[in-house]
């Protein structure tokens, strides 16, 4: 059984939504839940949710994390803050999980300094899954991977090849794609025109038998048209197209919601209104779960600072999934057979 | 015995059935029908509902003790359920069951589900004549236990007098014959004794616990019987080899170290039992020897592991309300029941 460490002083609601999804997991999932917050606040808002106590351990870590704090300093600014409580305790239990809606850069510096790496892997990569057109696998699944998007913000050719590793190591496990088609974000699709990082993991990735299949250098539009699998680029460059893609949504969203208060367009707006939720429903991120991050021998997954309780519950659902799968062995041989299959000719 | 159990006095302990003692499922036509052919070798209690009752009908308490079992299952499975009681080594003092025959046959229809009238004036009647009893009793949240028995316990503690009684009756529409007989009771036990000690509402369906605050410290939910065997040990009616064995009759049934130690944190979160007295559970249990020693020395470890997770905690024990809202908490229940009818709002929001 899965033990979810899941902590409760981020998310929407000042983590009340990390609680209630606790809550519910504790009743409806074969996992075990460790609550990580300030114990007096977790009592008073478990008392007035229906949850099994059986299932549900709460431990106090009440320390707040400052503000726009530097990773680096953050465990010894708040040694006993909720992130880093409950990576101790993940890092302790070989089935454990964490879920965090904190900051990532801390979840990020907390869990490199407390976690194992696994082999071969210097550099850790938070994976973000995106709705395209194309769907995959035999679940129909519409989600390509998008890693690094903020981990790793300066990144090598070596770090490039490693992502794209685990990157496909881990759709492989989770939309079931025998061999994931991978991409390199790039700004064309001539190699020539793309950064020195860039174009030697291109040069790398091209001529080598891997266990996916390498497609070149894809332009941020060719994201969500789906041609790929996996997404492989650097933390910066892949923190700003997640970011512009959500926006991008949201804006669509804000602009059909002004729509539907004009009296004029309401009409039209409500014909269209099944396609639309539609819409919504396919690009809301609350129903990802969350980024996990990769390279680490424990799964840890990031959800969004305003996450809800559907967003953690979907969260825990993928961390569970995870564990039942064998992710993140998965993504460790990956590394090793892949680092074999480039040598260590891939240029750093 | 403890200062909230009469020394010397006869303890009477009032189980219901279904979903309290045996696990019920009853929510469709179809598990009714099914929970009605049931042989008696087929029926389940709840894990560690066995264990605690053996525990509390131990033979060298036995003479102490006395038994009753109020269900509202029709009295056509007596003999059903008698064997099945039997099969687990426990011979109640006393059996009721629900008339439901005579119900329908005389078009009483609120009366076949409603459980105030018939628990009410059955938990009276059985009453009658008692002089230096402890009560102790168990029920679930899948009906109105909590309610019930409070209201029972009040009525016997002079707090609930006839008009009160007759508006509470009135809101819940029992039947003029019903309310008769409750009222006539009522007047023979008003004020005869504060008997009830602790109402264990067993949380079958996960209620959320603040449902049962407004009942005061009297009602103690509990999602397992390891959490009413705690209480019981720390009330003196229980001693550790007790909870050992409701302890291994868990563990038998699946439950981990890790589970049973989050329900002891529980009710240190709740304020029912304070850290300190984990802490001397902890080397009381350590002292007797068990048949399963290794998942009692497991469960101790967790034990003292979280133990150590809560030692900040300064938790107020709940109190004991001398007044409680019948009406209120009555309306608001009928609230929840009503929108989960007609607009589909789950009854644990």
């Amino acid at each position: 059984m899965s033990t979810i460490v899941i902590d409760t002083c981020a998310g929407e609601d000042q983590g009340r939504e990390a609680l209630a999804a606790a809550a519910i997991a504790s009743l409806d999932l074969d996992v075990q839940m460790v609550v990580v917050g300030d114990e007096d606040e977790i009592t008073s808002v478990l008392d007035g949710l229906a949850h099994d106590a059986e299932r549900l351990r709460v431990v106090h870590a009440a320390d707040p994390l400052p503000e726009n704090i530097d990773p680096r300093d953050v465990r010894q600014a708040a040694p006993r803050s909720s992130i880093a409580v409950g990576l101790e305790i993940t890092a302790r239990d070989p089935d454990a999980i964490f879920v965090s809606a904190g900051q990532p850069a801390a979840i990020v510096s907390l869990a490199l300094q407390t976690l194992g790496r696994l082999p071969g892997v210097d550099r850790a990569a938070l994976a973000a899954v995106y709705p395209t057109l194309r769907h995959r696998g035999p679940n129909d699944d519409p989600f390509a991977l998008l890693l690094d998007v903020g981990a790793t913000i300066e990144c090598t050719s070596d770090h490039l090849l490693r992502f794209a590793a685990m990157g496909a190591a881990y759709a492989s496990k989770i939309s079931s794609v025998e061999r994931p088609r991978v991409g390199l974000l790039a700004n064309g699709n001539n190699p020539a025109t793309a950064p020195l990082r860039v174009r030697e993991a291109h040069y790398s990735l091209r001529d080598r038998d891997l266990p996916f299949e390498y497609i070149g250098l894809m332009r941020g539009d060719q994201v969500t048209h789906g041609e790929a699998d996996v997404i492989v680029t650097d933390g910066f460059s892949g923190d700003v197209l997640v970011r512009t893609l959500e926006g991008v949504a949201a804006t669509a969203d804000a602009l059909i919601r002004r729509a539907e208060a004009r009296f004029k367009w309401r009409l039209g707006v409500q014909m269209l209104g099944g396609g639309i939720a539609k819409l919504r429903e396919f690009t809301d991120w609350e129903n990802y779960g969350g980024a996990p991050l990769l390279g680490l021998d424990r799964p840890v997954i990031v959800t969004q600072a305003n996450s809800g309780s559907r967003a953690f519950v979907n969260a825990i659902r993928l961390g569970a999934k995870m564990q039942r799968l064998g992710v993140i062995s998965a993504v460790a041989e990956a590394v090793m057979t892949s680092a074999a299959a480039l040598g260590e000719g891939s240029s750093s | 015995m403890s200062d909230w159990m009469g020394s010397g006095h006869l303890l009477h302990l009032r189980w219901d059935l279904d979903k309290t003692y045996l696990r019920t499922d009853f929510d469709s036509l179809k598990d009714l029908i099914k929970t009605y052919r049931q042989k008696a070798e087929d029926k389940v209690a709840i894990v560690g509902a066995r264990s605690l009752m053996q525990a509390l009908l131990d033979p060298h308490e036995r003479r102490k003790r006395r038994v009753t079992f109020i269900s509202g299952s029709p009295t056509q499975m007596r003999a059903v359920l008698t064997r099945k009681l039997r099969l687990d080594g426990i011979e109640p003092d006393l059996f009721i069951l629900k008339p439901n025959l005579s119900n329908i046959l005389s078009g009483r229809v609120r009366s076949i589900r409603g459980q105030v009238g018939y628990k009410l004036s059955a938990l009276m009647r059985s009453y009658v004549g008692a002089t230096d009893l402890d009560e102790l009793l168990f029920g679930d949240d899948a009906e109105q236990d909590a309610f019930i028995y409070s209201l029972y316990a009040d009525i016997l503690a002079g707090r609930v007098d006839a008009v009160q009684l007759a508006s509470i009756l009135g809101a819940c529409k029992l039947y003029r014959a019903e309310v008769d007989e409750v009222m006539s009771l009522h007047g023979r036990l008003f004020g005869t004794g504060d008997a009830v000690r602790r109402i264990f509402i067993h949380l079958e369906a996960r209620s959320p616990l603040d449902r049962f605050a407004p009942y005061g410290a009297r009602v103690v939910p509990v999602y397992n019987y390891l959490q009413a065997a705690l209480v019981l040990h720390q009330g003196e009616v229980l001693r550790a080899r007790d909870i050992v064995s409701v302890l291994e009759a868990m563990s038998v049934a699946g439950y981990t170290p890790a589970r049973l130690a989050n329900s002891v944190q529980d009710l240190v979160r709740r304020g029912v039992v304070a850290v300190a007295d984990v802490e001397r559970l902890a080397g009381e249990l350590a002292a007797v020897e068990t048949t399963r020693g290794r998942t009692v020395s497991t469960f101790i470890q967790r034990l003292r592991s979280t133990v150590a997770d809560l030692q900040h905690v300064r938790r107020k024990s709940p109190e004991w309300l001398t007044e409680i809202n019948y009406l209120g908490l009555y309306h608001s229940a009928r609230f929840r029941r009503t929108r989960h009818r007609f607009l589909g709002i789950p009854l644990l929001d």
